[in-house]
């Protein structure tokens, strides 16, 4: 069966039909003991399950068929992440499938979608990004990691920092600067870079999750060849802002906060707070925030399938999903009681369930992709066009 | 006033529901000022009666009344564009108790001489009836209790009946010794008294009072009757968070306006960052329940059970109730001193989305239904 076969057949399925494959699939094909990871995992623990979900096709849900995705309509695939997120399926380094990917089959040239896109769907390219800097966070286009123009290379120096995952990546996609004259936006440069390439140094970064989730980037004196750019020199702001767009739509999406849902429901279920009238007041008031989040996410989705474009509105998104999951875990914080204050979880009938774990672990979410403050400052100046 | 929703830049609409928007929005823009709403508060009957007819003229009464009974017959699809405008508007006429809600009780009832006779009239704006079902505060209950009817003749209270002030007609819900019947009952019934309670927007509430009055024709048996109430309700609850919509939408886009042309310490207040993230926040709120609204309108013009309708509409009131609420009263904090005088419009809005999302069901109400249908 060809991609666009699989895909037409799936998006004609009854939604229950569909719900039951993905989910039997998981069953069959997951790991048991990799359902609902406290942490991002690391490419020697989830990779092989990269691997099963390229081989099944299954990688890129939301990429069309022609290029190896699965290509689901929104409804579908709402579906798919609901089935993952409450299956506990953990999420794979997936920069390449939620930003590279997206982006070079919309803005790419003919030859890079050749190059890169195979390689994601073989699991051959793990891409992390080089965006933020220590002095450049939310103004990133104050960054000053610079690439000097000699012959047919740039010489890269500079320092990243935030880089999620950089440890497992063998490809980095970056921001840097190309030119220090005139308006900041207007000199930087995308460039996609091999980490083995010398003069390239990781240094991991513990987070509050006691995890190294993420890393710094060191870059002293790269050689990186002028083929690498994407979009032309000077021009990588607006590409930068073109992924912005794909990162937002993807925190916007309700699968972290469903996820710390179902973590809650299965600790009520534990625990007998389901009895507790106070409790179910507060529960549905969340579950509605995230079920309400479902049909803007649709919204959203739906404008991305008739082939639109999203803009600075999608920031709505990220900021109802990554406060709705921070309240979320702050009534699992308080259900917890004592386990509120130990690293360790409450045993449930659906496995463990971390309260501080997952209080810490959403604490980023309202900082990373741009700040809630910086998403508001953005809708109060694009959306409602509020004056300066 | 510029449209600030995010409807132009990312919904599409039909041709038809372009044709019906545009004809709300100069219907509405006739009254910019809220003139009409502000002369018809606080005196009988609680609405403007030319401005139902108006509405008549447009077709609008008979939007969910089929062909055959001299309506239009289409669906949430393109009515929910005239709610939301309603709403905006602040347009003073009982539009979803009886153009929503009475009509779709009638329109599924099972006396069909009923609906030849009345129906035609409803939509030409000549016969205006009010659903009296309400028996307890809080209740969404729509089995009969309080209200019994014994050899014709019917007795015990009926709350919260909006707008009875201009009815011709009760339909009331009332108890056999069968179960749960729905009569008319005409206005001038004897035995029949009315009780009116002001409500803060300037409409009124009916108290009926039942004495052995005689009912009229029936409108639904005891095999329809409740799950006629139900569906009717449901729908009504569907309308009244698109009318809240509007209600909440334009409170934004009138606060958005002020705070751009208020200046204090040299700036627009606009331009402060607290001002900014707070009304940001009231548009991300607006913005959610428009999401809901569509998702659940796409919903009711489909195929579903009753109970998928009524944890739907549950879900939608919940949120247009909460969000309209608090939208409205930033508003007024938005708009300072001024906001809390009488002859600011933005009070106009807050006290509507009052009514609106007290009636039917408040936001806590149907979160407590959708537990119970979901957990």
């Amino acid at each position: 069966m060809t991609n666009l076969q699989a895909s037409n057949e799936y998006n004609a399925m009854e939604d229950d039909e569909f719900r039951a494959m993905v989910h039997d699939w998981y069953v069959e094909n997951y790991p048991d003991e990799l359902r609902f990871p406290p942490n991002r995992m690391h490419w020697d623990q989830v990779g092989d399950w990269y691997l099963t979900l390229a081989k099944k096709g299954w990688l890129t849900p939301a990429w069309p068929a022609e290029y190896g995705g699965m290509g689901l309509d929104a409804n579908k695939l709402l579906i798919f992440m609901d089935v993952g997120e409450t299956y506990g399926v953990g999420r794979t380094p997936d920069m390449g499938i939620t930003m590279v990917g997206p982006l070079l089959i919309q803005h790419g040239s003919q030859e890079q979608k050749e190059h890169y896109l195979p390689k994601i769907l073989a699991g051959e390219n793990i891409w992390c990004q080089g965006y933020s800097e220590p002095g450049s966070g939310s103004d990133l286009a104050s960054l000053q990691t610079s690439a000097v123009r000699d012959g047919d290379h740039y010489i890269v120096n500079g320092h990243k920092t935030w880089t999620t995952l950089a440890m497992d990546a063998n490809m980095i996609f970056m921001l840097v600067r190309t030119n220090k004259d005139g308006k900041k936006q207007e000199g930087i440069t995308f460039l996609l870079v091999p980490l083995d390439t010398p003069g390239i140094t990781v240094r991991p970064i513990v987070n509050l999750g006691m995890h190294d989730e993420f890393a710094e980037v060191f870059f002293d004196d790269v050689k990186v060849p002028v083929a690498s750019v994407v979009g032309g020199e000077n021009n990588g702001w607006t590409i930068a802002k073109a992924l912005l767009g794909h990162e937002r739509i993807f925190i916007g999406s309700p699968k972290f906060a469903i996820l710390a849902m179902s973590r809650l429901k299965s600790m009520a279920k534990s625990v007998g707070l389901f009895k507790d009238p106070l409790f179910v007041e507060r529960y549905t008031r969340l579950q509605l925030d995230i079920e309400d989040l479902f049909a803007a996410y649709k919204r959203f989705v739906e404008v991305l399938k008739r082939g639109g474009n999203i803009g600075p509105e999608v920031s709505m998104l990220k900021v109802w999903n990554t406060e709705t999951q921070q309240r979320v875990t702050e009534l699992m914080m308080e259900a917890a009681s004592e386990h509120g204050g130990i690293q360790d979880g409450i045993d449930t009938v659906d496995g463990v369930v971390r309260a501080a774990g997952e209080f810490i672990a959403s604490r980023p979410t309202t900082i990373y992709g741009g700040s809630n403050e910086i998403q508001r400052n953005i809708l109060a100046k694009a959306v409602l066009r509020l004056p300066s | 006033m510029e449209d600030i929703s995010l409807q132009s830049r990312i919904d599409v609409l039909s041709e038809q529901q372009v044709l019906i928007q545009d004809s709300a929005v100069a219907f509405i823009g006739e009254d910019e000022e809220l003139k009409k709403a502000r002369a018809s508060r606080f005196v009988q009957p609680g609405f403007d009666q030319n401005t139902w007819q108006e509405m008549a003229e447009l077709g609008w009464l008979g939007f969910l009344i089929p062909e055959q009974f001299g309506g239009i017959g289409l669906g949430f699809d393109d009515l929910h564009t005239v709610l939301i405008q309603l709403g905006k508007g602040l347009v003073p006429a009982p539009f979803v108790a009886t153009a929503v809600i009475a009509a779709t009780v009638l329109v599924n009832g099972d006396n069909e001489a009923v609906k030849k006779d009345r129906l035609p009239a409803l939509v030409a704006g000549e016969w205006k009836p009010a659903l009296a079902w309400q028996e307890a505060r809080g209740s969404m209950s729509v089995k009969a209790e309080q209200v019994s009817v014994v050899d014709g003749k019917l007795s015990g209270k009926k709350i919260f009946v909006p707008d009875a002030g201009g009815a011709d007609d009760f339909i009331v819900s009332a108890a056999s010794a069968e179960g749960t019947e729905l009569y008319l009952v005409n206005k001038d019934a004897t035995g029949l008294s009315i009780d009116y309670e002001q409500r803060v927007d300037g409409g009124f509430y009916g108290q009926l009072s039942f004495d052995q009055v005689a009912v009229g024709d029936k409108v639904a048996s005891v095999a329809l009757a409740e799950q006629i109430l139900a569906a009717a309700l449901d729908t009504g609850r569907v309308a009244a968070s698109a009318e809240l919509l509007g209600v909440m939408t334009r409170a934004l886009e009138i606060t958005v306006d002020y705070t751009t042309q208020r200046v204090q310490f040299d700036k627009p207040i606009g331009s402060f960052q607290a001002l900014q993230h707070k009304m940001v926040d009231l548009f991300i709120l607006s913005e959610i329940s428009r999401s809901v609204v569509l998702q659940t309108i796409g919903l009711f013009d489909g195929e579903v059970s009753a109970e998928g309708r009524a944890v739907a509409a549950s879900q939608v009131k919940a949120r247009c109730s909460d969000a309209a609420l608090q939208i409205t009263k930033s508003a007024i904090q938005l708009h300072g001193g001024i906001g809390y005088t009488d002859e600011a419009n933005i009070g106009l809005y807050f006290k509507k989305a009052m009514y609106l999302a007290s009636w039917l069901g408040n936001a806590a109400a149907h979160r407590a239904r959708y537990a119970e249908l979901t957990l």
